[in-house]
């Protein structure tokens, strides 16, 4: 039954977030842009968000809630409603709350119910903030994740990792990173192989920042894997899984999960730029004067607005088919595809309507207008949600 | 929570309309443009599905479908041959109008008589002088014909009138949309039978008019997308399907996106499209948002197809004129995006 209402628990859950956005991401974001720093790992929000729960998991664990006793898959959904408004708060400072982050879904997806414990157990530990990481980029493998060369080769009782990646956020401050490599390159996707790699690990080395130009709040880095030992038990779903030829699977399973959430929060950095640019025109102009220039502004703002709607809904559509458990790959591709580009306009309108007080950046526009570029890159760009698109319609073949 | 699949009745409502409209409507789209007029047997086969105004209520003879019903119905129409919609539906957007301003008797009478139609005139630009009367003016084009048409429902602001007699429909020969009839409307101090000034009847009777015309919107954009994706599997250049060249590729994508969106947007102005202004800003938004695709959609799909795009063998070049004709309508893009940004003052 089609329905556009969160309903009074997610409205309620929405509601603490907003608190959350207001009091403590907004205001952290800002300074992190202003400063050049990411939030450090010992700032004090994060003990205090840690010992609110944010970001810890839950006693089961259990990846698809359940609403009001239905019975009622709504994980995805939930993700996507949380997740624009953390965005339109800080998407940066969102990303940089401590959590398993987008380790969680492999490790859920992927691994052994031992290895879960493992990994996500100790995200319960409300004494002190953890992170977890997920690693596939590479500095020549970036939309073209199937051609990954960092390396994994067996040796003894474990496995060896060589290579490199790059752009992998929250990776400094991680308890563990979830690292693909292949045993075959030559296998291609069948090749695939992800391994949860613990900070501390000899031969996980040379951790660096990259130096953005948005979304400053959390670090991304690169690091090398050179000689780097895992052991057996740290390969996610064991040897059965791959057997199966359920590798790359597994990756791709993830970012269909993923893409809808990067995708909304695209949405809700529009969403500020819309909130601030309309605050602003508001103050600034007498915008119900029939004059020219005014007439263009709300031109502008409905164009906005309603591009913000139409991005937004294609997230509900892609995140309420994976609830459903129906495909949605070409949904979440489309939500991804769309939403992104959608922001990038609806930030650089705001950025006009501000006029030339836009560029300055102590206002706040300018900074929404560098941080969402991002998302029409992280998990696969515009162009590889076309592609993926185009494979499932018109048979658009896999390497053209 | 929210929930954007369609459930179990909506689906069959959906899969009852496609069936008719793929079945009935495409086949027959070439020999109704020529026409100019839609098979009254057709019309007939059609009222049986109790599809016509469906969403008037049940003392005007309608079944007080919900407008998300009526919306999908609508998409099958247009999907089918938009220019036929208008003949099945007999009050088509003007039907809020109707309720609004009582015409209960006269929508009865339109979902009985195959052959009556009203046309709808949004005039924001204020062409025709509505006195307390009479009207008197020209409208330049509406998807009528030349005869049997019973009324003509004006809007203009808050105002809303309904003229019976003291027009005269001139027929035009329009870009698109042929197959319902062309006509330039001249009012000759057209006698005003019923009259209502009020500003939500207005904005309701307007947002029902903008999700009739986005919905066919969407459908025409909708089998654009897919014939052009069929045709661009088939057909080789280079020693592969044009569709598998990326120029092409993307653009198909975005097409097959853009439709999804306009959906959406549909969908949610069907559900949330109450009296609110939230609900007439919505249908605002649906009608901007699926104008502004299809004129995406529909020129693209042509290109697909090349120069056999451009030959009436082929039917996009018909969708194109159509998408482009329908998106005028009641004011068209233009008067939404202008009400929507009246929200924003």
């Amino acid at each position: 039954m089609l329905s556009f209402d969160p309903g009074p628990e997610m409205a309620a859950e929405l509601e603490r977030v907003r608190v959350l956005g207001r009091e403590f991401l907004r205001p952290l974001g800002i300074e992190a842009d202003l400063t050049g720093e990411a939030i450090p790992a010992a700032h004090p929000f994060f003990q205090k968000a840690w010992e609110l729960g944010i970001g810890r998991v839950g006693p089961d664990d259990r990846e698809a809630r359940e609403d009001g006793g239905s019975g009622e898959r709504t994980a995805a959904r939930r993700g996507v409603l949380v997740a624009e408004e953390l965005a339109y708060w800080d998407r940066g400072a969102a990303v940089a709350l401590p959590g398993p982050g987008l380790g969680a879904p492999p490790v859920r997806r992927m691994g052994t119910p031992e290895q879960q414990e493992r990994f996500l157990g100790r995200f319960r530990d409300p004494s002190r903030p953890r992170w977890g990481a997920f690693a596939m980029t590479e500095p020549a493998a970036g939309s073209d994740v199937a051609g990954i060369r960092t390396s994994a080769r067996r040796d003894g009782e474990g496995w060896v990792l060589s290579g490199a990646k790059t752009f992998i956020s929250n990776a400094i401050r991680a308890d563990w990173i979830v690292v693909w490599a292949s045993v075959d390159p030559a296998a291609g996707r069948a090749g695939h192989r992800a391994f949860v790699v613990e900070r501390g690990t000899p031969g996980l080395e040379d951790m660096r920042a990259e130096h953005k130009m948005g979304l400053i709040a959390y670090e991304s880095a690169s690091f090398t894997l050179r000689d780097c030992r895992v052991p057996s038990a740290n390969l996610l779903g064991g040897e059965d899984h791959y057997r199966a030829r359920a590798g790359f699977k597994g990756a791709m399973e993830s970012f269909n999960a993923t893409r809808p959430m990067i995708a909304v929060m695209a949405v809700g950095i529009a969403r500020a730029a819309y909130d601030a640019a309309r605050a602003f025109a508001r103050e600034h102009y007498v915008l119900a004067r029939p004059l020219p220039r005014h007439q263009r502004i709300t031109a502008k703002l409905a164009r906005m607005a309603r591009k913000i709607e139409v991005a937004r809904l294609l997230c509900w559509r892609a995140a309420t088919l994976a609830d459903v458990e129906q495909p949605n790959q070409i949904e979440a591709s489309m939500a991804k595809a769309f939403a992104p580009a959608a922001a990038q306009e609806v930030t650089s309108l705001a950025l006009e309507i501000l006029g030339e007080a836009g560029v300055r950046q102590d206002r706040y526009v300018e900074k929404l207008y560098r941080d969402v570029k991002a998302m029409d890159i992280v998990e696969g760009t515009g162009q590889i949600q076309r592609i993926v698109i185009a494979r499932r319609l018109v048979g658009y073949p896999a390497a053209s | 929570m929210i929930d954007l699949h369609l459930g179990p009745d909506e689906e069959m409502i959906r899969d009852t309309a496609r069936a008719f409209a793929q079945d009935r409507l495409a086949p027959a789209m070439r020999v109704h443009e020529g026409r100019g007029a839609v098979d009254v047997g057709l019309v007939r086969a059609y009222r049986v599905l109790g599809f016509a105004a469906m969403e008037a209520p049940a003392t005007a003879g309608g079944q007080g479908a919900s407008p998300l019903a009526k919306a999908l119905v609508l998409e099958e129409l247009g999907a089918g041959d938009a220019a036929a919609a208008f003949a099945l539906e007999g009050a088509g957007p003007a039907l809020q109008a109707l309720v609004e301003l009582g015409e209960t008797a006269l929508l009865r009478n339109l979902i009985a008589d195959p052959h009556l139609r009203v046309g709808f005139v949004s005039d924001e630009e204020g062409r025709l002088a509505l006195g307390p009367a009479t009207v008197t003016g020209t409208h330049p084009w509406s998807p009528l014909p030349s005869r049997g048409c019973a009324a003509v429902v004006v809007v203009q602001g808050e105002q809303m009138v309904l003229v019976r007699d003291g027009v005269d429909f001139v027929p035009v020969r329009p870009c698109g949309l042929a197959a319902a009839g062309a006509c330039q409307l001249d009012f000759a101090a057209a006698p005003v039978v019923a009259t209502t000034v009020d500003r939500a009847a207005a904005a309701r009777a307007r947002a029902h008019a903008r999700r009739f015309v986005a919905a066919l919107l969407v459908g025409l954009a909708r089998t654009a997308t897919d014939y052009a994706m069929r045709y661009a599997e088939g057909r080789v250049a280079f020693g592969r399907p044009i569709a598998h060249h990326q120029g092409l590729a993307f653009l198909l994508a975005d097409m097959a996106t853009a439709v999804e969106g306009a959906r959406l947007a549909l969908w949610r102005a069907a559900v949330d499209g109450g009296e609110e202004d939230g609900g007439s800003r919505r249908a605002a938004w649906a009608l901007a948002e699926a104008a502004e695709q299809a004129l995406f959609v529909g020129p693209s799909a042509v290109q697909v197809l090349g120069g056999h795009g451009f030959m009436k063998d082929h039917p996009v070049e018909k969708w194109m004129r159509d998408i482009r004709t329908l998106a005028l309508l009641g004011g068209g893009r233009d008067e939404a995006e202008l009400d929507a940004a009246a929200g924003e003052g």
